[in-house]
């Protein structure tokens, strides 16, 4: 009876034993069900949140401060205001920002804004005024600056006419001014009465702006956080109550918070924007350029005398020859294509813009004549040049790097490599970051070819004389006399015709002697959740191409 | 005992002057922060002052006495990619978040390894040890960064179960630290699997059979006992290793552990921050490897008596 007995349990237990084992597949499948549904619900509420906030994923900024001055100036938090706007449509200036309206001396040597009377600080700090401009001007011409451009600045003075009226004046004629204040950002203005109450430690903790936004709060390295203002004196509003910009290093990442609707909008690489668009997602662009790209020949290969620490002249490309093959030998459509897809239009200078002054419509439509692809053209030109025997330093080192904003830039080398190849122009690919490659630049020691960009897209006059001159960046000059001299005029000639013949010469100089390889320009763009945002417009006038946040357009 | 503990101690501060030389070296190596942190266009004037700033035009071995004795204050300096914050307090701040990451990694490491191996070792060429050792390749084999995307894409996009990224709850550590987890779950795995087949071959092991101790005695008391030695050896190196190893994952997912800061750093030429971080790091290996070293004294009497 007891071994029955026994045996009985025992059987009980084995067919326990055996149900368990059938049945845990399913109560397996039931438990991850569960607790997918439990954690899907949490997750819902974050999406019901977040119709609420719009959360936009950027890579990581290169500084991350409230003081603005002391980054490098790639972000204009959108609750900060400069002096002028950029019209979302077109990014012509306009004076959507603080400035009400603005003139200049005939010499553009002095320039005077009009703030607008009704505008306010945000978080009760009280009237923008001329006290606030002076105020912030000093800040950002202190010795902890960063700011792109900021030397021009603390080369001028400023003066407080009035409570709503400024004055800059300025060393040397510069009909370019609006540029700094615009999209570019080279003063941002700050509340004078937070910094007398609270002094720098009020920014760092929450910077006052005149902005359609608030700044609420950041979480260091990650993320920052804006609310709407609902009356702001400009009339503006956003239709959200909050914006939150998150720093996401990996695009992969961008792109899943995109897809799983964690993110409103996301800045992506292109071959990530294609397969945004084909996962049913939309891609915007900035309504005008808001990027230039080239691959910069380096050292003053021009200059017909040896340099100070290396004679450029014995690179391939200090001849003439050498750098049109190059360029004959690039098949820009399919490597635009490739880069940057369809509808990118090749860029027939670089800084040359129709936006502004020096633009050459007989440059642009001679672009094909003298830079079209043409391979053959481009191995006759080599073997006129004896290419590459009669040269010492053959072949060309390319360089492979990558930029923040422009992942583009490894593939652009290796795509040029693969064309000069054909020619028979020996390349050579050098991995080297961005930093290094300005070391090297800096120190004048570059022998390479780099690609280069011009974000936001400066106006000509500037463009020019940083690229190709020795009057901005002497470390990037090309070397050619006759360029420098033109710079030289062009800083001081203040007459509109002029400036403009004058620009249109450095420009023809530059597409005639093949001083670069011009490539593209290029609108920003930003990939949006399909379901949750209809548009959004922005001009992509500044350094990170996005702006006019409160023109976001929800579903 | 206490002999063995110093000569550890000091050749772990030796490793650790040793380390501060590499880090200051490479980091001055590898390029100059100027290029990274000043703007394309900066004029000579602002790099000037920015190098002065900096003490950059000093000579390199003055720059690193420097260094040393401000790192032995425990200051590294401020931030230049994160204007203002002390680099060393930068990076201790995001020790927490790394520390939960890595622990809840540990911890389902060894809740799944440990069985996982003792099953695989006991039922030897059975479906359990196949299913073990594909576990295991699998693990060894895919490339963390790409099971944390795999991951996000399933969990997050398709299932919408996880967040993608990021920090907050709970919930947002979950696929992080399966990432980091899976390839640590397989070598402690078969590494226990080695061992247990080892000591379940034993002599002792036998007799205990024969004298008719209970299977799951000899195995989780006699076996395990015995073969516990090597993944604890190993545990050392998987605690500190899931601890600096979250580099990359940190990235992938967002969380701003020391290994975020650690990537973010380097790529803004911070090296204020790069030194703090990795001598952080070099300090975690090294407890790490210390408090193993105690724990051999523990379970190893031979060690304690030598």
């Amino acid at each position: 009876m007891t071994l029955s007995h026994d045996m009985n349990d025992r059987g009980i237990a084995m067919h326990n034993r055996i149900s368990n084992i059938r049945h845990a597949p399913k109560r397996l499948l039931a438990t991850a069900l569960l607790a997918g549904t439990i954690l899907a619900a949490g997750g819902l509420g974050n999406a019901a949140i977040a119709q609420e906030k719009v959360v936009i994923a950027v890579s990581p900024l290169g500084a991350d401060s409230n003081l603005y001055w002391t980054t490098t100036g790639a972000f204009i938090f959108p609750s900060m205001q400069t002096l002028v706007g950029n019209d979302p449509e077109t990014g012509g200036y306009d004076n959507s920002q603080l400035a009400e309206s603005w003139e200049h001396s005939d010499g553009f040597k002095t320039w005077t804004f009009k703030l607008h009377p009704n505008a306010t600080f945000n978080g009760d700090w009280g009237p923008v005024t001329s006290a606030d401009v002076v105020h912030s001007f000093n800040l950002h011409i202190g010795e902890d600056a960063k700011l792109s451009g900021i030397s021009r600045f603390r080369e001028m003075t400023i003066t407080a006419v009035d409570d709503h009226t400024v004055r800059f004046d300025l060393p040397s004629p510069d009909p370019d001014f609006l540029f700094s204040h615009a999209g570019r950002g080279s003063l941002v203005i700050y509340s004078k009465a937070q910094f007398d109450a609270e002094g720098l430690e009020g920014y760092e903790t929450a910077p006052a702006g005149s902005g359609p936004f608030q700044y609420e709060g950041r979480e260091v390295g990650q993320s920052l956080t804006f609310s709407t203002i609902a009356d702001h004196w400009s009339g503006v509003t956003a239709e959200f109550d909050q914006i939150e910009f998150r720093w996401v290093s990996e695009p992969s990442t961008r792109f899943a918070m995109l897809s799983a609707g964690e993110a409103h909008a996301v800045t992506l690489p292109r071959d990530l924007s294609d397969d945004a668009m084909e996962a049913g997602q939309t891609v915007l662009s900035s309504t005008a350029g808001a990027m230039q790209s080239t691959m910069l020949f380096t050292g003053q290969f021009m200059n017909p005398e040896a340099e100070e620490n290396r004679d450029a002249r014995t690179y391939a490309w200090a001849d003439v020859r050498v750098r049109e093959a190059v360029n004959r030998a690039l098949d820009r459509d399919a490597i635009l294509e490739v880069l940057y897809g369809e509808g990118v239009q090749a860029l027939p200078v670089y800084t040359m813009d129709p936006r502004f002054p020096g633009y050459s419509e007989e440059i642009a439509t001679g672009f094909d004549d003298a830079f079209g692809y043409d391979p053959e053209r481009a191995m006759e030109l080599l073997a006129d040049a004896g290419y590459p025997d009669a040269f010492d330093n053959a072949a060309i080192p390319l360089v492979v790097t990558s930029l923040a904003g422009n992942p583009e830039f490894a593939q652009m080398a290796e795509l040029v490599q693969a064309y000069l190849d054909v020619v028979g122009i020996e390349t050579e690919m050098r991995e080297q970051d961005w930093a290094t490659g300005n070391t090297a630049i800096r120190g004048f020691t570059a022998d390479f070819v780099t690609p280069m960009r011009n974000a936001p897209v400066r106006p000509s006059a500037l463009g020019v004389q940083i690229f190709f001159t020795k009057h901005a960046s002497p470390h990037l000059d090309v070397g050619d006399p006759e360029l420098n001299e033109l710079g030289a005029m062009l800083i001081d000639e203040t007459d509109p015709a002029t400036r403009d013949q004058l620009l249109q010469d450095m420009f023809t100089r530059i597409f005639e002697t093949y001083a670069h390889i011009p490539m593209a320009s290029v609108p920003a763009s930003v990939a949006v959740n399909s379901e949750l945002v209809e548009g959004w417009t922005f001009p992509g006038s500044t350094s990170s191409g996005l702006s006019h946040y409160h023109l976001i357009d929800l579903k | 005992m206490l002999l063995y503990l110093t000569r550890r101690i000091a050749s772990s501060l030796f490793a650790l002057l040793v380390i501060s030389v590499i880090v200051f070296l490479l980091s001055h190596l590898s390029g100059s922060p100027v290029d990274a942190l000043l703007p394309d266009d900066a004029t000579q004037e602002q790099v000037d002052s920015f190098i002065r700033e900096w003490g950059l035009d000093k000579p390199l071995w003055q720059q690193y006495l420097t260094f040393l004795g401000n790192a032995l204050q425990g200051d590294f300096g401020t931030s230049l990619k994160w204007p203002g914050e002390d680099a060393m307090g930068f990076v201790l701040d995001r020790m927490p978040a790394t520390l939960k990451l890595g622990g809840l990694a540990i911890l389902i490491s060894v809740v799944i390894a440990l069985p996982l191996g003792i099953a695989a070792a006991v039922y030897k060429g059975s479906p359990i040890d196949s299913l073990a050792q594909v576990f295991a390749l699998l693990g060894q084999s895919m490339p963390n960064f790409w099971l944390g995307i795999i991951l996000i894409w399933v969990f997050s996009v398709w299932l919408g179960w996880l967040p993608t990224s990021g920090t907050g709850t709970f919930a947002h550590s979950i696929l992080p630290a399966i990432a980091i987890a899976w390839f640590q779950v397989s070598a402690l795995a078969r590494l226990t699997r080695s061992s247990m087949l080892e000591v379940l071959d034993a002599e002792y092991i036998k007799l205990a059979r024969v004298k008719g101790v209970s299977e799951t005695q000899v195995i989780w008391k006699h076996a395990l006992r015995n073969a516990a030695v090597v993944p604890l050896t190993y545990f050392g190196i998987l605690a500190a290793s899931i601890l600096t190893g979250s580099v990359v994952i940190e990235t992938v997912f967002s969380w701003p552990g020391m290994g975020w800061v650690a990537i973010e750093a380097i790529r803004g030429r911070d090296f204020p921050v790069v030194q703090a971080v990795i001598i952080a790091y070099a300090v975690i290996y090294m407890l790490s490897n210390l408090v193993v070293d105690l724990l051999y004294v523990v379970v190893d009497p031979r060690i304690r008596h030598g």
